[in-house]
């Protein structure tokens, strides 16, 4: 009976989840909020573009994004933020000018209509008694194993734990001779890289033009800004934020639904005890 | 004194020099202006480009003929900005610094709304080219591309008979052109029989449909009306739909060639209907398209359903013009509802109210994206769109 509303909770939670991803990565580390997520969401798209115009298999786009967003977060990062987080308030307009580039880049490129990706799975399947969307249900499968493998990288490995103790405390980190500089480079493309991958993932379910990632960055922003810097609390806003969004669109309007995200955001910012 | 005399002195060289400069001028024939604000920037800027190309062709074709009256043609394309402010902007460089004799364009409703009064108030005529939400009336406005009772009731007429559609979901995005299409098809449904089991709008920024497609899934409709905003959305939601695995008969009146073409397989099978397409089968479509490939080569803009009215507009001036015997603007309009330019939709003759009945066609998204021609409904009328014109 319900299973319709549960299958639309679950994926659009997952959804979620891949997208603000890559921004959670930044802000835990960085402590900066990356306004250039959107742009770097279309670069994924893009990168979608190109695997359809090289007549390549349509998953190799993610590993396209990933080395698109990659790379252009690694000139960023060296060449542009890297003198500003002293200025954590700079680098808002840092990212947001990097957005504006990227955008304009891409517009100039590829003209400002859209464009046209093949996707991987376009077709439905029945489950529990309903047909739904495959691709909707690979999509929760895939942000379990990145949410996953996120954790993993970040708990189980040498870079992780260094990048844990300069999200804890940098300045003890710097003095243990930890070289902060390398770990903020490293999160940094790792961040943009997640969310040129978001991008190359969301390319079936919508239409590719170069704004495309400005209605997601909104969602992802909020997300982040509840969840603060842990992966799980990101997947906890990610069900509870997209969950009531769909409910809410599915027993009253979509119109109502889509403002559920940012009020639901600030009702839980305004009473949520400070911790860190 | 002498400052009175250096005055004197210079009123003498301007005298004398005066007139060598006017045999200069009389020498070749002032041109007929035509100014196309229209959005370079913006949102139409994936537009614009073609309803420029279009005035070109036209304005080439005119020229070769001589010009109109002798005189020949000049198109200027402004930036509009594809909004009110821009057009404000771009009417005004346009009627007062490059002396337009009319004004041939489409925009958005918006910015025709900010222009339109300013072209009225310089008595300058102003032929608008875009589909829109009708309705809108002045002296000197004129309009030649549809509005909504042109071709919402044909689409659900053919539906409702031919996909045998009575139970309907209607779906729209939250704007005033989306929800006046929606309201206009929920009106034929209901003359028509059916009935309408759901009806939802999106917010124009959100791209996810997941709740609206479980509500349509729900109510398993015999086929779904929708009007989403131009371009992508129409994408967003039938990749969507698609992936869910939904396939009963889908209309819509948000789509067009170009934007299903981008869609790849996404809007395959869709229903739609409109004046132009590139698809008509007739000899002055074939003639209009082979042209526009000639003269722009690789940087061809395809025409499509807002850009070949600017080519329409443009002739049809021209005949208005060599009517009257003059560039005149109250001579001009008082002829332009008497002459009809047969071009590539057919033959279209603006009415008495400032709009035209319209050859309408019925297509299909086909399996690659491109559109196919169905069906010809013939002449449709747009009904009272200005009855205190005249």
């Amino acid at each position: 009976m319900y299973t319709i509303e549960l299958f639309d909770v679950l994926t659009t939670a997952g959804v979620l989840y891949i997208v603000a991803l890559g921004l959670l990565v930044v802000y835990g580390v960085l402590k900066i909020i990356n306004l250039a997520h959107g742009a770097f969401l279309a670069l994924g798209s893009y990168a979608a573009v190109i695997a359809t115009w090289l007549g390549w298999n349509p998953w190799s786009a993610l590993l396209i994004a990933l080395a698109a967003g990659v790379t252009v977060g690694a000139v960023t990062e060296w060449r542009v933020l890297r003198g500003l987080y002293v200025r954590p308030l700079d680098t808002i307009l840092a990212t947001w000018g990097l957005n504006i580039i990227i955008v304009q880049s891409i517009t100039l490129y590829f003209g400002r209509e859209i464009q046209f990706a093949e996707s991987a799975v376009t077709q439905a399947v029945r489950v529990g008694g309903v047909t739904y969307s495959l691709y909707r249900l690979i999509l929760l499968l895939i942000a379990v194993v990145l949410g996953m493998l996120v954790w993993l990288v970040m708990r189980r490995t040498q870079m992780g734990l260094v990048a844990q103790a300069v999200i804890m405390n940098e300045e003890l980190a710097q003095a243990l001779g930890i070289n902060t500089r390398f770990v903020r480079f490293a999160t940094f493309c790792l961040g943009a890289g997640l969310a040129s991958l978001a991008g190359a993932l969301i390319t079936p379910l919508v239409s590719v033009h170069p704004n495309l990632g400005v209605p997601w960055l909104i969602n992802a922003f909020m997300l982040v800004l509840v969840a603060g810097v842990s992966l799980g609390h990101l997947a906890l806003a990610a069900l509870i934020l997209g969950g009531a969004q769909v409910l809410v669109s599915s027993y009253s309007n979509s119109v109502l639904g889509s403002l559920t995200i940012v009020i639901l955001a600030v009702i839980i910012l305004r009473f949520r005890r400070i911790t860190t | 004194m002498r400052k009175v005399y250096g005055i004197q002195v210079l009123l003498l060289v301007l005298a004398t020099s005066i007139p060598a400069i006017a045999p200069v001028w009389s020498q070749e024939k002032k041109p007929v202006v035509i100014a196309i604000p229209v959005g370079l920037s913006g949102v139409n800027s994936v537009v614009a480009p073609a309803v420029v190309q279009s005035a070109e062709l036209a304005a080439d074709e005119l020229n070769a003929k001589g010009g109109i009256l002798g005189r020949p043609v000049k198109v200027v394309p402004l930036d509009d900005e594809s909004g009110p402010a821009g057009a404000v902007k771009a009417f005004n460089t346009g009627i007062h610094q490059d002396k337009a004799d009319v004004i041939i364009t489409m925009e958005t409703s918006a910015a025709r709304n900010a222009g339109a009064p300013i072209a009225e108030r310089a008595k300058v005529p102003f032929i608008y080219t875009s589909f829109y939400e009708g309705r809108a009336c002045g002296e000197y406005l004129f309009v030649n591309a549809w509005v909504p009772e042109q071709v919402v009731p044909p689409l659900i007429k053919f539906m409702t008979d031919e996909k045998k559609v009575k139970r309907w979901f209607a779906v729209g995005s939250d704007y005033a052109f989306g929800r006046g299409m929606i309201e206009a098809a929920k009106k034929t449904i209901k003359d028509m029989g059916g009935t309408i089991l759901g009806e939802e709008y999106q917010p124009l920024q959100q791209s996810d449909w997941t709740a609206i497609i479980s509500k349509i899934r729900a109510a398993n409709p015999d086929g779904i009306i929708y009007s989403t905003s131009g371009g992508g959305p129409n994408i967003d939601f039938l990749k969507q739909l698609k992936a869910a695995g939904l396939t009963m008969p889908i209309g819509s009146l948000s789509i067009d060639e170009l934007t299903a073409e981008a869609g790849g397989n996404a809007a395959e099978g869709v229903y739609y209907t409109g004046d132009y397409f590139t698809g008509i089968d007739n000899p002055e479509n074939k003639r209009f398209l082979d042209a526009m490939k000639k003269k722009f080569g690789a940087d061809l803009k395809t025409p499509n359903a807002l850009s070949e009215q600017e080519y329409d507009g443009l002739h049809a001036y021209a005949m208005a013009v060599e009517k009257a015997g003059a560039t005149n603007s109250d001579a001009v309009i008082k002829v332009l509802p008497s002459v009809a330019f047969k071009g590539p939709r057919g033959s279209v003759q603006m009415n008495e109210q400032h709009h035209a009945p319209l050859p309408i066609y019925l297509a299909q998204v086909q399996a690659d994206g491109k559109t196919k021609v169905l069906k010809d409904f013939g002449l449709i009328d747009p009904g009272d769109q200005c009855p205190k014109l005249k």
